[in-house]
């Protein structure tokens, strides 16, 4: 038990050992993954799963993206694109 | 114009609201045009703009009355569904559960069509951390939706028809 403890301290005190050790659990880790390229590799999610709910988001903001614009900003709109011209 | 609208919506859950920030955006726009920079994107210094205004006028009103937690998700949550979809309206609730900088993130990567770059410079942060609120977002998202649990019974065939 003491043993252990003493060699757990050890190997905290030997910052090459750890180095090392970090550096195979991040290999692993990228390992077993199977990134693939385009997807978000820390969300964790499946890319059906991010495409899914990229999906909802969009719909939710496009059905205001897509209403009408009113009357009055239309015409702040127009000045301004006047303005830009100038 | 109507995407400048629809990101005022999802910062203050709010049509008027988010109409009347857009005017004034404009106003703003109108004012400063000559610290526009040619050549620029137009839409991100406009959604940066209405970002601005929102959050300052914001920051007043919480100074006047402390806002309780949870109006903004009542509010948005009551709208009326017009998919009639029971599952985009349980989005939509979702959504509105998220924090702030987090549905921010989202939506202008996810939904307004801006680059991680883009979305930083409108949010006056690192591009890294755009990516991570709009990683925190989605896995937030699935949990609140219950979504892992159901990736595995759709498998490929059931998610695209909720669409």
């Amino acid at each position: 038990m003491d043993r252990d403890a003493n060699k757990k301290d050890r190997r905290r005190k030997m910052p090459g050992a750890s180095k090392k050790m970090d550096q195979a659990v991040e290999n692993g880790a990228a390992g077993t993954s199977g990134e693939t390229p385009g997807a978000e590799p820390d969300s964790g999610l499946s890319p059906t799963l991010q495409a899914h709910i990229g999906r909802h988001v969009r719909a939710v903001f496009d059905e205001v993206a897509r209403e009408p614009i009113p009357e009055h900003l239309l015409r702040l709109l127009k000045n301004l694109e006047q303005s830009g011209d100038k | 114009m109507g995407s400048l609208r629809a990101f005022g919506v999802s910062l203050c859950g709010d049509k008027e609201r988010a109409d009347d920030l857009v005017q004034e955006t404009l106003f703003k726009a109108w004012n400063h045009l000559d610290s526009f920079k040619e050549g620029t994107n137009l839409k991100a210094w406009l959604f940066t703009i209405l970002r601005n205004t929102y959050f300052s006028e914001r920051r007043k009103r919480r100074r006047e009355v402390e806002d309780a937690d949870g109006t903004y998700a009542a509010r948005l949550a009551t709208q009326p569904a017009q998919h009639g979809h029971m599952d985009m309206q349980d989005f939509r609730a979702a959504l509105v559960r998220l924090p702030d900088d987090q549905r921010e993130a989202l939506v202008l990567v996810g939904a307004a069509g801006f680059s991680y770059e883009e979305a930083a410079e409108i949010c006056g942060c690192a591009v890294g951390t755009i990516k991570s609120r709009v990683n925190r977002a989605r896995n937030r998202l699935a949990g609140l939706l219950g979504l892992e649990e159901l990736e595995s019974d759709l498998g490929s065939q059931g998610l695209s028809k909720t669409a």
